[in-house]
């Protein structure tokens, strides 16, 4: 196998590359320039030599130029893949890719800069593209977080705005069960309508809550160390059990030392945890609330027999919105145990859930003393 | 804490101090070469500006850095650290700026100012010729956003995490000046956009302007602008050209400080 060398005429191929070169003086000025950049440019090379290189430069490549190219140059030797558009003779600007390295001699003194340019019309146009992409999608997360940001203040608004008259309906529903003679009937419509106005209420109470916890001010809580515990607790359950008067619902509370905490949201936690026993837990099996002042913490646990809850549905349980799949009726907006997490994680404690064929477990533990937030509503 | 927010440096033996501040699109490598001239009677400090080079991204801060007066706020900070008195302040293009804005805030400090390339408006404004218009400017902030100049900074974290793709840290070869993209281009913004013609008569310290000649960055008009409004400097036109003689005509720009301190 044999092979003809072609012979490669390298003047040639200095001049007709199909890339430009520019050699520079060490004062920045032209002293040789290929045929190919010159046609690029709209000139011919004579016209170019002694030019200063920065005279084919925009203005914002002119600062640029001086500013880090230069620089770069002396401090590395060499720059690769600048971004330049050059200025043609008509007027126009030809986007390039330039790579540059000095000539130096022996002690580091430069001699000359060599560059060789890429004409890159459709790379730049594409890159200019992805970087106007880009800005766009920021600009568009921007203000789809502002729109956020404003729906759900409008709902704090609204909700706030709501309760307000329901709280006066639902007192006037109080004091005609209390203080007016009602036929049977009129008593049993009374306290139907209480009934809805109280659900009503609590289902606004966690929408203000959701809203809280969303627009980053979490769940604000009022400490106090000298209310106790025990009683709120325990009239939580009371309450838990006139809903659900067939229910077995066991409490054992023992606190022994007093703790800073917000016990009406304790209560309210405790509530949460309650109901969501009574809608998820078998009917025939015991609901036990635990609440207790260990060595160095509060732990509450509420339990309930019935069907487990499937592992991947624990990992959203706390979730805003959650609501379990099998359950056909329901009612509440699936905000319950995110607010329990709210309130357990303003208290700087923790809310976990264990749940087997057994038992569903969900306990909540916070440390004793200073670690609860202590920013008051 | 400060020294290392500023990646300050300190090297060279000497009674009295030479503090080195680089200007924008660099970082103190810019003084490397004079810098080295000092270190064999002279202190000799070296520091990046926040955002710049190897200092601590994470203390910048856009409110703070809105003005020069930051970055002074800065000097001033180093200088206490140091226990600096009647040291000499060395600051090119915008740090001769920020120089004088430290020796108005820290009397006392700073004894002399060198002001390297200064420019107290880059942008025109009636009689006053600063060189630069202002879409001259909106220009350079594209060839910032178009350039991959420095984006080792910002990329770093993706490079780590894609060991899988070492070409990607083969190709960030642009080591020196390396800066995160958004921060140089605020501070470009600050830079040019920045005006401060008021404070040049303030000034009390002995002081020095070196100018380069065809300067596009700083021209001589400019130059001798701030030779007029600080009182008593000295001018000094050095036989280098470009904005960068600091790098270009490292031996002259040496020999300029030393006469003059």
């Amino acid at each position: 196998m044999s092979e003809t060398p072609i012979g490669e005429d390298l003047a040639d191929l200095y001049d007709n590359a199909p890339c430009g070169y520019v050699s520079l003086s060490p004062n920045g000025r032209i002293v040789r320039i290929n045929r190919t950049l010159a046609r690029w440019l709209g000139g011919d090379t004579d016209s170019l030599l002694g030019e200063p290189f920065h005279s084919l430069l925009s203005f914002g490549g002119k600062i640029a130029l001086e500013t880090h190219l230069a620089p770069l140059l002396r401090l590395q030797g060499y720059v690769d893949e600048i971004a330049l558009d050059l200025l043609q003779a008509d007027g126009g600007k030809l986007p390039m890719i330039a790579n540059a390295a000095e000539k130096r001699d022996s002690d580091g003194g430069l001699l000359s800069t060599r560059l060789t340019l890429f004409r890159a019309i459709d790379r730049r146009t594409y890159e200019r593209g992805l970087v106007a992409a880009r800005s766009e999608a920021e600009a568009r997360a921007d203000s789809e977080q502002e729109v956020s940001v404003l729906r759900e203040q409008f709902i704090a608004v609204l909700g706030h705005d709501l309760r307000n008259p329901l709280a006066a309906v639902a007192a006037g529903i109080g004091i005609l069960a209390r203080n007016e003679q009602l036929s049977a009937r009129g008593a049993a419509v009374l306290r139907e309508m209480e009934d809805s106005a109280g659900r009503a209420l609590a289902l606004i109470g966690n929408v203000l809550d959701f809203a809280r916890g969303r627009l980053g001010q979490g769940i604000p809580l009022e400490l106090d160390a000298e209310r106790p515990i025990k009683p709120v607790l325990e009239q939580v359950v009371r309450e838990v059990q006139v809903i659900a008067p067939g229910r077995d619902i066991q409490a054992h509370i023992r606190i022994e030392t007093p703790f800073l905490c917000d016990p009406l949201r304790l209560g309210q936690l405790a509530s949460n945890l309650l109901s969501n026993a009574m809608t998820h837990g078998d009917r025939g099996k015991p609901i036990v609330l635990d609440a207790r002042t260990e060595a160095d913490g509060f732990v509450l646990a509420v339990s309930n027999g019935g069907r487990p809850i499937p592992e991947d549905a624990q990992r959203h349980l706390f979730q805003p919105f959650f609501r379990g799949a099998i359950r056909d009726r329901q009612n509440g907006l699936g905000l319950g145990l995110f607010i329990v997490s709210e309130i357990a994680k303003a208290h700087g404690g923790t809310i976990e859930v264990s749940s087997t064929e057994e038992e569903t477990r969900f306990t909540f533990t916070m440390p004793l003393g200073r670690s609860a937030t202590p920013d008051a509503a | 804490m400060i020294l290392n927010r500023n990646n300050v440096v300190i090297s060279g033996e000497g009674e009295r101090t030479i503090m080195f501040s680089h200007g924008f699109g660099c970082d103190q490598h810019m003084w490397g070469p004079v810098a080295r001239s000092f270190e064999r009677d002279f202190r000799v400090v070296l520091l990046d500006l926040v955002g710049a080079g190897r200092s601590d991204l994470t203390a910048y801060d856009s409110q703070k850095y809105a003005t020069l007066e930051g970055y002074a706020a800065d000097v001033v900070e180093i200088g206490e650290t140091l226990g600096l008195k009647g040291a000499v302040f060395v600051g090119h293009s915008v740090s001769a700026m920020i120089g004088g804005l430290a020796t108005l805030k820290a009397p006392g400090m700073f004894s002399d100012l060198v002001m390297v390339g200064p420019s107290p408006r880059y942008v025109d404004d009636g009689d006053y010729t600063g060189g630069f218009s202002k879409a001259q400017i909106e220009e350079l902030l594209e060839f910032l956003a178009d350039n991959h100049l420095g984006w080792s900074a910002a990329m770093a974290p993706a490079i780590m995490g894609n060991p899988d793709r070492p070409e990607l840290g083969e190709a960030l070869t642009n080591s020196f000046c390396a800066t995160d993209p958004e921060i140089a281009r605020q501070f470009a913004r600050r830079t040019f956009f920045a005006d401060n013609r008021a404070d040049l008569p303030r000034l009390k310290v002995r002081t020095l302007v070196l100018q380069c000649q065809e300067d596009i960055i700083a021209p001589e008009t400019v130059g001798e602008y701030v030779h007029a409004q600080v009182p008593g400097s000295e001018y000094v036109l050095l036989d280098a050209t470009g904005h960068c003689p600091n790098l270009s005509a490292p031996e002259k720009v040496a020999a300029a400080i030393r006469a003059f301190v």
